[in-house]
């Protein structure tokens, strides 16, 4: 009886070792010789990202419409592709990966320098100047072109016209302002109408992201390794910009995403500075139509350097080096890569701006938006984009992030900040070691 | 036949993936770029003061939240063994459900009582306990309340279970005979229970403290280990390591082997502290 059972154990084990060969074999061989007919997409965010590359999938098969390749579009969380992508590039094994993969752009220099051989070349499939220049930096490395610039996460200042209006305030005069005048008209709004000014998560420094970057300055020096922390102008002015909105009372705590959109939602507070992908969110509260507007980022007001316009998250398409490369680099040529009408599309159906130059000329980029009062907002947004300042973001962002977490915190309790950020910097050179 | 199946698996299983992850933890890089930098890895974790923090958070929860949850699920089991007491079997399941639920799901349920104009702050503020809304989340203090509250309510019930258990073993006529003696139910309480306890006490505080030195999910989900690190665990700076920063997967594995030796050494502790044969 226990050799019986011990036959079935060992047979079962066997089997399931041959089925998963078998498998493999089923799903990456026979059509390489020809051309792969079959791609794999993985992306977040189902309206926006998965949006659009439905989108680009409908328009790639109307070109084409004698091909026969068909894209399997699979929405996954961010932090989901991170992991997956992470233990299967480092296993060694790209079968259970995809063809062609969303990273952001904070992230897609830690992939594409620690697993150099992952990803498939794209300069010969598209013209890095055809896109925004501050798009290049993450996307390339040695000058070959790994990504296809995808969504612009240039960032605005989302305002609130009526709350403005009732602390004496016009849209107007929030044009191109500074930090501090910013800070001076918030305490007027919270004393008036009782409203804060906007919200932030202590855990995330995006706000601080967005600054330096309008001052073309980053965590990391150009060569995208060595900590950029003491010393660092822009980052300084950026830590007292901070602390000085926390220390006015202007700013509600949140701790989450969800709580985050529901200040704004809930209409609690008068401004949002953020990444332009937050229109759609902002646009959910219908209630709230004609009294938002957007003006440009504030920029530091010590900082020659800075301009009005900085970054927020965006990200970009990458085709790892599997079976079908090939018919999954000329997809995204034909569409991300070059197709101006799928772009007017992509910006009136999901509100997703693109880095595609040529794009901004469209009709679809001339539009006034009447939840906006009329503004048009994506013309704007897409004037912004070209000036954003390009900076390399290297490997280590949220690494760095994590630690200046923490001393943004001590920083807050009283801590000297010239002490703040030489304690950042020792502790950052020890974590990018 | 039967056996030598078993050892394979076993050592294919369990100890080729240990000795592999504990010779990773000799090796440093980004990604796939891994080279053997011999000890470093170890010296790096007491110059690394997000590591160090790490460390201090989980004691921190170890110390206050595993003491706290036994005393409470022997109190409770105590009472709930009670023959007298109606609807016992109810109880017993409120108590134990929490352990079976998703840990995802009751942390953001969590998430969401304990935030700022959450349902906690409104009801002590209704009964005039506070006047100002308590930064649960976004404070560093509050943020290791929080979490000690939440596992607290998670896995008190399941400690439980084993106390009501061991209880029924013990025979009631050596309760009589104190009973007849003249203890009273305190007495009864430390002369009999807790030193027929003591295997469990043993068993559950172990347990406990291994739970705890692998804290993940409740800081994830709660307080995504924040503000500023202040309810980080040792487990989720592993996670980080490895999947939010740019991956060092060799350095990872050095602090996954430093919680292996933190466990053992408690573990060692506790054996020694129960002090009898049981060790």
């Amino acid at each position: 009886m226990k050799k019986l059972l011990a036959i079935m154990l060992a047979s079962f084990v066997l089997l399931t070792a041959c089925s998963s060969t078998g498998n493999n074999a089923a799903n990456n061989g026979g059509t390489a010789a020809e051309g792969t007919k079959e791609i794999t997409v993985w992306a977040w965010d189902k309206v926006f990202n998965i949006g659009a590359m439905e989108r680009a999938s409908e328009a790639y098969k109307a070109k084409n419409p004698d091909s026969d390749l068909k894209i399997n579009i699979i929405e996954n969380a961010q932090a989901d592709i991170i992991q997956k992508m992470n233990a299967g590039l480092n296993a060694g094994t790209t079968k259970s990966l995809p063809t062609i993969v969303l990273i952001e752009d904070y992230r897609a220099q830690s992939f594409l320098q620690s697993y150099p051989d992952a990803f498939f070349e794209l300069t010969d499939f598209i013209n890095p100047g055809d896109f925004a220049d501050y798009k290049i930096g993450p996307t390339s490395v040695d000058g070959k072109q790994y990504g296809v610039p995808f969504d612009s996460g240039a960032a605005g200042l989302y305002v609130r016209s009526d709350y403005l209006e009732e602390a004496g305030y016009k849209v107007a005069d929030l044009q191109d302002i500074d930090w501090k005048k910013f800070i001076e008209i918030g305490k007027a709004v919270k004393a008036k109408t009782g409203k804060s000014l906007l919200t932030q998560d202590p855990n995330d420094l995006g706000l601080i992201r967005m600054m330096i970057q309008s001052a073309g300055s980053w965590y990391l020096k150009d060569d995208g390794t060595t900590p950029n922390l003491v010393g660092n102008e822009a980052l300084k002015e950026a830590f007292e910009s901070y602390k000085e909105l926390m220390s006015a009372d202007i700013v509600k705590v949140t701790s989450d995403w969800s709580q985050f959109v529901g200040a704004f939602n809930s209409g609690e507070v008068a401004t949002v500075p953020t990444g332009n992908w937050i229109t759609a969110s902002i646009k959910a509260e219908a209630s709230q139509a004609g009294k938002w507007a957007v003006v440009p980022f504030p920029k530091l007001g010590n900082n020659a350097n800075s301009v009005h316009a900085s970054n927020l998250g965006g990200s970009s398409w990458y085709v790892m080096n599997v079976d079908g490369k090939e018919a999954a680099a000329e997809f995204l040529k034909q569409t991300f890569g070059s197709d101006v009408e799928l772009y007017q599309k992509l910006v009136t159906e999901i509100g997703a701006i693109s880095t595609l130059k040529a794009a901004a000329t469209g009709e679809a980029y001339k539009q006034a938006d009447e939840f906006f009062g009329g503004q048009k907002v994506i013309e704007d947004f897409a004037k912004w984009t070209e000036q954003i300042p390009n900076v390399n973001y290297g490997m280590h962002t949220y690494a760095l992030e994590d630690i200046l977490v923490v001393e943004m915190q001590n920083y807050l309790g009283g801590k000297d900040i010239d002490k703040v950020l030489s304690d950042a910097q020792a502790q950052a050179e020890t974590q990018v070691k | 036949m039967f056996i030598i199946l078993a050892v394979v698996m076993i050592a294919a299983f369990y100890f080729y993936p240990m000795i592999q992850a504990l010779l990773l933890s000799f090796k440093s890089g980004k990604g796939m770029n891994l080279s053997y930098v011999g000890f470093d890895n170890y010296v790096r974790l007491f110059s690394d003061k997000t590591f160090l923090t790490a460390v201090k958070n989980t004691f921190i929860y170890l110390i206050i939240q595993v003491p706290i949850m036994i005393v409470l699920a022997m109190f409770i089991s105590v009472l709930l063994n009670d023959s007298k007491l109606k609807f016992r079997g109810l109880f017993r399941t409120a108590i134990f459900l929490p352990a079976v639920t998703s840990l995802v799901a009751y942390s953001i349920i969590f998430k969401y009582l304990f935030a700022t104009d959450g349902l906690v702050n409104k009801l002590l503020m209704n009964v005039h306990l506070i006047t100002n809304p308590i930064q649960w989340i976004t404070d560093p203090f509050w943020a290791k309340i929080t979490i000690i509250i939440a596992i607290t309510w998670r896995w008190t019930g399941y400690n439980m279970i084993f106390y009501l258990s061991a209880l029924q073993n013990i025979d009631h006529s050596i309760y009589e005979a104190a009973k007849i003696d003249g203890a009273s139910s305190t007495r009864q309480f430390f002369g009999i229970t807790i030193p027929l306890l003591k295997p469990i006490i043993l068993f559950t505080s172990i347990t406990s403290t291994i739970g705890t030195l692998q804290l993940f999910d409740e800081v994830v989900n709660i307080t995504k280990g924040g503000p500023g690190n202040a309810s980080m665990s040792i487990s989720q700076y592993i996670y980080n390591l490895s999947f939010k920063y740019t991956s060092d997967f060799g350095y990872a594995a050095t602090v996954s082997y430093s919680i292996v030796i933190m466990i053992v050494i408690l573990a060692i502790v506790q054996f020694k502290a129960a002090g009898d044969k049981n060790g």
